[in-house]
Parts: C-alpha cells; structure tokens; sequence
C-alpha cells in the first residue's frame, strides 16, 4: 500500500509470500491492460505469460538443507519438511572453503546441491556453509571487517584468516572505509570467514561510482554484463529470483546506497516484473522474477571473465539457487550473463 | 620511380603532425576523465597492472609523456625547424621522433602485457572511450604507431606540397592512413554511439507526481472515477515506458482493482486502464477468460478490457 506520499511501504527488498503475491498481482494487471505480446527480436511472450520457472538448466534441479550425514556414497540432507537422501559419484565435487572431499561434509553443514541433469538423485556439486558479503566497508579494525551490505540486510561481519589475507589483499588492496568489498567465504553463524575475492576492488570509491556509457537509441531489450549470486536476506536459501540493479526510484528500492545510475544503463523496472537470464557460458537460461534492488551491484562496474569477458557492470544480482540452477558455480562468484527485459 | 621516392617522402613528411595529433588528443580525453572522475586512479588501462601507489604517478606520467611528444613533434615538423640551426634543429626533429617510436612500443608492449593480465581493463588510451577490452586491434593500432614514427625518423621537414597531381595522391594515402587508424580504434564506435545519444523512455525518470497529475486529468480517470473507492493508490510500479497505478475499487457490489498504464512521457503520454475483480487473483497465463482472444490477446479470467484510448489529451 502506498502513502500519501507515493512511497511503498512494503519492503521492496523481500522474497516472502507477500512478494510473490505482489509478483502475480502485478502481473495480472499488467496483463488486464496490456496482454503479451510478440515481437520480433524480443523473447516470446509465452515466456512472461507462464510462471517464473522456465526452462531450467538442470531439471533436477536445486537443493538446499542441512546436511544430517555424509558418506562416501549418500548424502543425507534435512530441508524444511522432509529429509532427501542423495547419491554421491566419484565425479561428485564438494566445496567447504575449498574443494574438499565429500566425506568431509559434516552434520549441520548447510549446503547448497546442484543435482545431475542426467542421474536421477545424484549430486553433481555441493557447496557447504557458502557465504558472500558484498558492500562497502563502515569499519576496520584488526580482527575483522563490517561491512554494509544494503539497508534491508543490514550490516554484516568479515573476518579474513591469515591464510587467505595475501590472496585477498591482492585483489582488495583498500580495505578501508569508504571502498567496496566483495569476498566468498565460509559461514560460522553471522560471521564470514573470507576467503577468496569474488572480484577485484574497483579503484573508485563507493560514492564514486562511474557514470554508464550513454547508449544510443532504446537498444535495451538484450543487456550483456556479469550475474552475480546473494544469499536471500531471512528466507530460505532455495527461494528464486534476481534483484535488479535499477528499480524504479519513484516507487522502489529501499535498499539504496546511492542515488547514482551505476554503470550499465539500464530500464527502470520493478519488482515483479520478469527478466530472461542467460548463462552465456553454458547456453543455460531461466525466466525469474525481480524480487528487489541489487543496489549495491550497481555500484561495481567490474567484469566476468568466468568464459571470456563480458561487458563491464553487474546486470543481475541473482538469488543462491537461481544463481546454482543456471549452472553458475558460486565459488566463483559470477558468470556472463545477458538478460532481456520482457515487454 | 622518382614520383614513388617523392611520395614515400612526402608521406614521411606527414606522419609528425598524424602522430601528434593522436598523442594530444589521447593526453586531452585522458585528462578529460580525470576531471570528471575526479581522480587520477580511475583506471586508466596499463596503470593498473602498477602497485596501488604507483598508479597515480604512473598515469601523471603517461600524460606528461604524451602531452610533451605531441608538442615536439609538433614544433619540430615543419621545414623551418628541421632545417633549422637553433634548438630547433635536425637532431631536435629526430630526437623527438625517436622519442614517439620508443613510447609506441612500449605502449604495445603493455597492451600485450595488459591484456594477458587483466582481460577485462580497457586501453585507455582515450579516456571514457576506451572502455572496451584490449583487443588485437588496439595492440595492432600501437604497432603502426610505432611504425610511422619510425619511418618518420630522418625524413624531410614539413611543407605545403605544390598544386600538382602528387598531391591528390598524397592527400588519398593520407587519408587511407586515418582510415587504417579509425579502423584500428574501437573508440571511435564509441564516439559515434555517444554524438546519436538521446534518452529512451526506459530511462526517463519522471516524478510519481507528474504521471499522477497526468492519470488524475484524463478521460480514463473520468470514466473509472465511478468505480474507484480510494484516491489513495494500492499499488505502484514502472516498467520500462509505462507506470502502472492501482486503486481500489468495488464492481457490481464486488471488490476489484482499478489499473492505469501511464506512458513515461513528458507531454501527452498514452493511458490505457482496465478493471480487474479481486477474486480472479490468478497468474496469467494459467486460466484463459472464455471468449478471450478476439484480437490475438488472450485475457486472464475476470478482466474487463476497456475500450482502446490511445492518446491522452490530459496535457
């Protein structure tokens, strides 16, 4: 509901059961008005009509849950209602702050899996206690940094080991405040062990962001750039979605670090509306729902070179699960990406 | 085969000021986003395979370096100077051009370099419109740089050529250089994109207030004015052209929704409006409205399409 003043008192940063029956309302009436349409050069309108699923790169599809037991051969994981039991093959590749072994999954591990497309149960990847924080940094001191990572998630803590501080300060050299941050690490409760940069440290600071490139005419249907991942703020992990970088500033993000444009152009959109993301490293792609602002993507104007390079900026700030279905691994942090807006 | 030795000649002749042009206009747009940005740690393209305090002295240095050739060579191209006996002088001509020949090579050398490193820093070799990765072309650009300085090296001093057939030819060679060049150079793309530039309608941001006022003076507002029981809207959202608002309402004695898409348009924009009743709250797509789909459109079960408006005269 809005008030008087225009803004949305709802959360904008939120992917409850609220949010999804903002999506679909939104989606209804934007239908009532309109209806899809096919053009030629955009992507068909069956795509936004249906739900937010699409085609998925792996029709197992995404698993999240706490591990209960790990074997050489099961994997047994508790999720919310009910516990899966997954086979392991010796092609089977577990990450717990590294590549690691799958027996060396532990009870209580929360894992993300990425089941074998072609091996009913199997798991193909497995990511144990993966965490990314990507913000600007507030404070420093000798044991561990904070880092704001937005308004709605609020601020969280890293702490970066002596093993990987050489590794990190390579890519990170200003971990100081003011500048931003963006490391993959292990998870202990709220604090982040970081471990590997997901990215090299723009030489700017946060509030000095580069303008976009101005682009010519409304060539914006098909945008090229690097889909990051995060991790869904207080639902579970394998809830999808993308925030985008652009919300509509009259009406929507909350999570707002800068008023800047950030430097891709891109459309102004909301949340609910439906974005085509595309692995342009696996062919892979999936029709998601923005369920809020990637206000702090926006302000990264890095590159993924994760196959070849892509064009510079942050296009799509993925959910975990979104980011896994789509055959993005999430030690690496990203992957090229194009999306096309749906009309 | 004299004709060939004068043109060869002449070409060499010209290549100081084609160098200088490229070494002042590389130090101005670099200069150019220093100033905008701010800083001179922005990134400028071989500067960032140097440690973080080196940087900044590396690009003050790339600038100097190419302000100063351009300026020299400049100085130093016509036949006054190079035939000169004062500082300027023969030796001053080719010092400077030997000088362009090392800068360019070394410029490839870090392009080379830059581009095994950092695959996804541009050049910047000018400025904001260097943004695209190195690429063999701009390596390749440096490489005929460096050429034409080199074969600039001992050649005559510039002048005026004589109105005669060879200075067509020179003046086509000439030109097919800069071609090669414009070729070779992905900014001018770059260029070519930023002088067509006009905002499109996605990127337009117009205030909640002004889509209000213009969705508050129209005929669709008039007409739904009936059916709406807010002046308060449930909902607001903008997708690329289009701002959607949503009141609600009652119809028929049921609770409904009362849409509006307003075009992101300064003067003018298209309204168009539906009612939607609130129990048909299903996903498109799922359920189609008997009889729907008389224009190509299939309509969620429960929409009320009205009739097609499409310009406003709200303003």
């Amino acid at each position: 509901m809005f008030d008087q003043s225009g803004d949305l008192a709802c959360c904008a940063g939120c992917t409850g059961s609220g949010t999804a029956e903002l999506i679909a309302r939104r989606r209804l009436l934007k239908a009532a008005v309109f209806g899809p349409s096919d053009r030629p050069g955009r992507a068909r309108a069956a795509d936004w009509a249906a739900p937010p699923h699409g085609r998925a790169m792996y029709p197992g599809g995404v698993l999240t849950g706490t591990v209960v037991d790990a074997s050489p051969h099961i994997l047994a994981i508790r999720r919310a209602d009910r516990e899966e039991r997954l086979t392991m093959m010796p092609s089977t590749k577990a990450w717990r702050g590294g590549q690691v072994d799958p027996t060396a999954l532990r009870a209580g591990d929360r894992v993300v899996v990425r089941l074998d497309p072609s091996r009913r149960g199997v798991a193909e990847r497995v990511w144990a206690n993966i965490s990314r924080v990507t913000g600007v940094i507030v404070e420093r001191d000798r044991a561990s940094i904070v880092v704001d990572v937005g308004k709605m998630r609020g601020r969280r803590v890293v702490v970066i080991p002596r093993r990987a501080e050489s590794r990190i300060q390579v890519r990170f050299p200003r971990l100081e405040p003011g500048y931003l941050i963006d490391v993959i690490g292990l998870r202990h409760g709220g604090i982040i062990e970081g471990l590997i940069p997901a990215t090299s440290q723009p030489a700017y600071g946060a509030d000095q962001v580069p303008r976009p490139p101005q682009t010519l005419g409304p060539a914006l249907d098909r945008i090229g750039g690097s889909a990051t991942w995060h991790e869904p703020a207080s639902e579970p992990d394998d809830v999808e979605g993308v925030a985008y970088p652009l919300l509509d500033p009259e009406t929507g993000c909350a999570d707002e670090p800068s008023r800047g444009l950030g430097c891709v152009r891109m459309p102004y959109l909301s949340v609910g509306s439906l974005l085509k993301v595309r692995n342009e490293c696996t062919g892979g792609s999936r029709v998601l729902p923005v369920t809020g602002c990637a206000a702090v993507a926006r302000l990264f104007c890095d590159r993924c070179v994760t196959c070849g390079t892509s064009p510079r900026g942050r296009v799509a700030d993925l959910a975990l699960a979104s980011f896994v279905a789509l055959g993005g691994d999430l030690e690496r942090g990203c992957f090229n990406a194009t999306i096309t807006v749906g009309r | 085969m004299h004709g060939m030795t004068e043109l060869a000649n002449d070409l060499r002749e010209v290549q100081a000021p084609v160098l200088a042009a490229m070494l002042l206009g590389g130090c101005a747009t670099k200069f150019s986003r220093v100033l905008r940005a701010g800083s001179l740690e922005a990134g400028l393209g071989p500067t960032e395979l140097f440690p973080l305090p080196l940087r900044r002295p590396a690009a003050m240095l790339v600038c100097a370096v190419e302000c100063a050739l351009g300026i020299a060579l400049t100085v130093t191209a016509p036949a006054a100077a190079r035939n000169g006996t004062g500082a300027l002088d023969g030796a001053a001509a080719d010092g400077a051009r030997i000088a362009a020949t090392a800068f360019f090579l070394v410029a490839m050398s870090a392009l080379i370099e830059l581009r095994g490193r950092r695959p996804d820093v541009g050049c910047g070799c000018f400025g904001d419109l260097s943004v695209r990765p190195v690429g063999a072309r701009s390596i390749a650009r440096s490489a005929l740089l460096a050429v034409a300085a080199l074969a600039s090296i001992g050649g005559p001093g510039l002048q005026l050529p004589p109105p005669d057939p060879g200075a067509g030819v020179l003046l086509t060679c000439l030109c097919a250089e800069f071609l090669v060049i414009a070729l070779l150079s992905p900014e001018v793309g770059e260029t070519l994109v930023r002088l067509g530039y006009a905002e499109p309608c996605e990127l337009r941001n117009i205030p909640v207030r002004h889509t209000l006022a213009a969705l508050h003076r129209s005929s669709h507002w008039h007409r739904q004015a009936g059916v709406i029981t807010s002046d308060v809207p449930a909902d607001m959202w903008r997708e690329l052209c289009w701002r959607y608002v949503a009141y609600p309402g009652r119809l028929n004695g049921a609770v409904a929704d009362v849409v509006f898409a307003v075009q992101m348009k300064q003067r003018r924009p298209v309204i168009r409006s539906a009612v939607v009743p609130r129990e048909t709250a299903a996903v498109p797509g799922e359920t189609r409205a008997p009889g729907a789909g008389k224009a190509g459109v299939d309509l969620p079960p429960g929409v009320v399409r009205l009739s097609a408006m499409p310009i406003s005269k709200a303003l």
